[in-house]
């Protein structure tokens, strides 16, 4: 298949000077003609020429004010500009390059001399674009981890769009177990091939830390983050110092047992935290220097505990520095703001949301910086838990129903996660209940059969609530003889075995003469 | 309720085969004992198939309990599994009725 030439664009108001120079490139180019600036400049925008080759005198908008404008949009600013030229002052010549001009040739030219400049040029483009593609290659590839599978509670969302110029932005995940996982976000100073390998050689060193940090720790536990940060750091701070570039980032561990998040940030953009209670945001910053900066103090990491329901939102600086036309920033506030407002959409359709905002925002798709950000959010509940979260039963008042009531309890207790309960606890709640029930059933409807109890089981926080309602007759606990433990008698236990095994007891009745006994049982978190 | 007795010397070790032991059933088991506490003052109740035991199931015990020694006699448990041992101390039977590991045990301590 023949290769498809190179498009360039010949601005000239002469059409002697069009004529020769289409004669010139017509055998090795596709070529384009416009008149005057305008002309080029939308001739620009609708085919993106490989090369421009540019008149300096023309009506109305002269060739460096063409060329400045090229180089402001970011569609337009990598094209290689060559100017054409009758004048030789080198004041003029200045004032080409600073308009953004490779190169020049000055009137009258020779052809060899304009197919030599056009071919370099073109070739110039071609190798940058090539670097490009491998930075970005590398990018993709090796700068942007996997996320992690199989963490309970937590879903991830990410996001990034390569700009032009491969800045090195990186981000990478590393589970520790099913409750607990790190992530790293962070961003090489420099751009290109040297950013992109340099991100992905500190990827590595996080690895190879973290494996050695395990290795040596006979309790199998995990270095804290603030630990690995030192570490890192003093196995890439020579190579850091020799490339004169530092890292910005923010390693960040999720134990999803605790609820809690221990992050290290090293200058990186201001992590946002979303509260679900409060529905506000706040802004998570550390107190360490970049990484690569010779003289640190101890790096220092900061615990924040989080709530299901809540987000996090990890950057770049590619997204907050995003422009529009007229060069105003996005804006960390713009940000926030959004999240705050979208914050209890699924991570997985907020960063779509996300990435059209920051288009919408900057009327373009191509950035300036690579834009990298990753949502981390603490699921409320899933659909299975919040079945289990609350759970109804209704029985009749009939002994034989106890069994139920039990297996019931003892379903909705072994369904509960998060919280540490054992077999001898849930036990206990079987007896509480059974208590209850047992009360309600011999008491409340006395000699009435057929009769209806309802019981609801509930999660709330850190408490099982049990609820017990009949419509029978009123019951005053304190009417009840307290137990005697002599054994002489064989009665009157019930209540004293219910409040010395839950936490709480509340006996009410509301005004529909419905009877409510409440149980409460306070839940311990799993370590 | 199934119960099956096994004499011993002069004691009576009563197998409880019921896992639950609540209001639902507890008449149930007066009924079932009635016969042999008639006839036997010495008792021991091996009760490790019991997995759930309730205030009923105590009252029950300490009314069985009550009775043997109106007629100078005596009830032991033996192999008490851990919920029900944490209900016999949360009401105190273990401080009122002797609670043994084996049957063995149980009966030799007449």
């Amino acid at each position: 298949m023949e290769k498809i030439k190179p498009l360039v664009l010949i601005v000239d108001d002469n059409s002697t000077n069009i004529d020769l120079l289409v004669n010139t490139l017509k055998n090795d180019y596709r070529l384009g003609v416009a008149k005057n600036g305008q002309k080029a400049l939308d001739y620009t925008e609708k085919h993106l020429p490989d090369l421009i080759l540019l008149d300096i005198m023309m009506p109305g908008m002269n060739g460096y004010e063409v060329c400045t404008k090229l180089k402001a949009a970011t569609r337009t600013k990598d094209i290689p500009v060559i100017f054409i030229t009758a004048m030789t002052e080198t004041a003029h010549k200045t004032k080409a390059f600073e308009a953004g001009a490779l190169d020049y040739i000055t009137k009258p030219f020779h052809t060899a001399e304009v197919k030599a400049r056009v071919r370099t040029h073109l070739s110039l483009k071609k190798a940058r674009e090539h670097e490009m593609y491998i930075a970005s290659k590398i990018q993709r590839t090796l700068l942007l981890g996997q996320q992690p599978r199989d963490i309970n509670g937590i879903q991830i969302a990410q996001l990034t769009i390569p700009s032009q110029k491969v800045d090195g932005d990186f981000y990478d995940f590393f589970k520790l177990n099913n409750q607990c996982f790190d992530l790293v976000v962070g961003d090489v100073m420099g751009k290109g091939i040297p950013a992109a390998l340099l991100g992905a050689a500190i990827k590595s060193h996080f690895l190879r830390v973290l494996i050695k940090l395990i290795r040596l720790n006979d309790k199998k536990e995990f270095p804290d983050p603030e630990k690995i940060i030192s570490s890192v750091h003093s196995s890439m701070i020579d190579q850091l110092e020799d490339l004169e570039t530092f890292v910005t980032l923010c390693y960040a561990r999720f134990d999803m047992a605790k609820y809690l998040l221990s992050f290290v940030d090293c200058g990186h953009m201001r992590t946002i935290h979303f509260h679900a209670d409060s529905k506000t945001c706040s802004l998570l910053r550390g107190v360490n220097m970049p990484l690569g900066f010779p003289e640190q103090e101890p790096f220092k990491q900061t615990l924040v505990s989080f709530n299901p329901g809540d987000l996090f939102v990890f950057y770049s600086d590619g997204l907050t520095e995003a422009k529009n036309q007229d060069g105003v920033l996005y804006g960390e506030k713009r940000l926030v703001d959004f999240v705050q407002k979208n914050a209890t959409i699924e991570p997985k359709e907020l960063i779509n949301i996300v990435r059209k905002d920051v288009v919408a925002f900057s009327q373009s798709d191509i950035f300036d910086d690579d834009l990298t950000c990753v949502l981390v959010g603490i699921e409320k509940k899933s659909t299975s838990q919040a079945l289990s979260d609350k759970a109804k039963l209704e029985i009749k008042n009939d002994l034989i129903e106890l069994a139920r009531v039990r297996a019931f309890v003892r379903n909705f207790c072994e369904n509960i996660t998060d919280f540490s309960l054992d077999n001898n606890r849930i036990s206990l709640i079987e007896l509480a209940v059974t208590e209850v029930t047992a009360n309600i059933i011999k008491h409340a409807y006395g000699e009435r059969t057929g009769e209806q109890i309802q019981i609801n089981a509930l999660l709330l926080d850190d408490k099982i609530v049990l609820q017990f309602y009949d419509w029978g007759k009123e019951f005053d606990p304190k009417s009840v003889p307290l137990p005697v433990f002599d054994g002489s008698q064989s009665g009157g236990f019930g209540l004293h075995i219910i409040s010395h095994t839950v936490d709480e007891v509340v006996y009410s009745r509301d005004d529909k003469g419905r009877n409510c006994v409440c149980l409460k049982i306070k839940l311990i978190r799993e370590d | 309720m199934e119960l099956s007795t096994e004499k011993i010397g002069d004691v009576t070790v009563v197998t409880v085969q019921t896992e639950i032991l609540d209001a639902s059933n507890a008449e149930e088991f007066k009924t079932a004992m009635a016969p042999i506490l008639e006839e036997n003052n010495k008792v021991v109740f091996e009760i490790s198939q019991i997995k759930f035991m309730d205030s009923s199931g105590c009252g029950t015990l300490l009314s069985f309990l009550r009775q043997l020694k109106s007629s100078n006699g005596n009830l032991k448990l033996c192999r008490v599994q851990e919920p029900v041992r944490m209900l016999f101390e949360l009401v105190r039977i273990d401080r009122i009725i002797e609670i043994f590991d084996t049957k063995e045990e149980a009966v030799k301590s007449f």
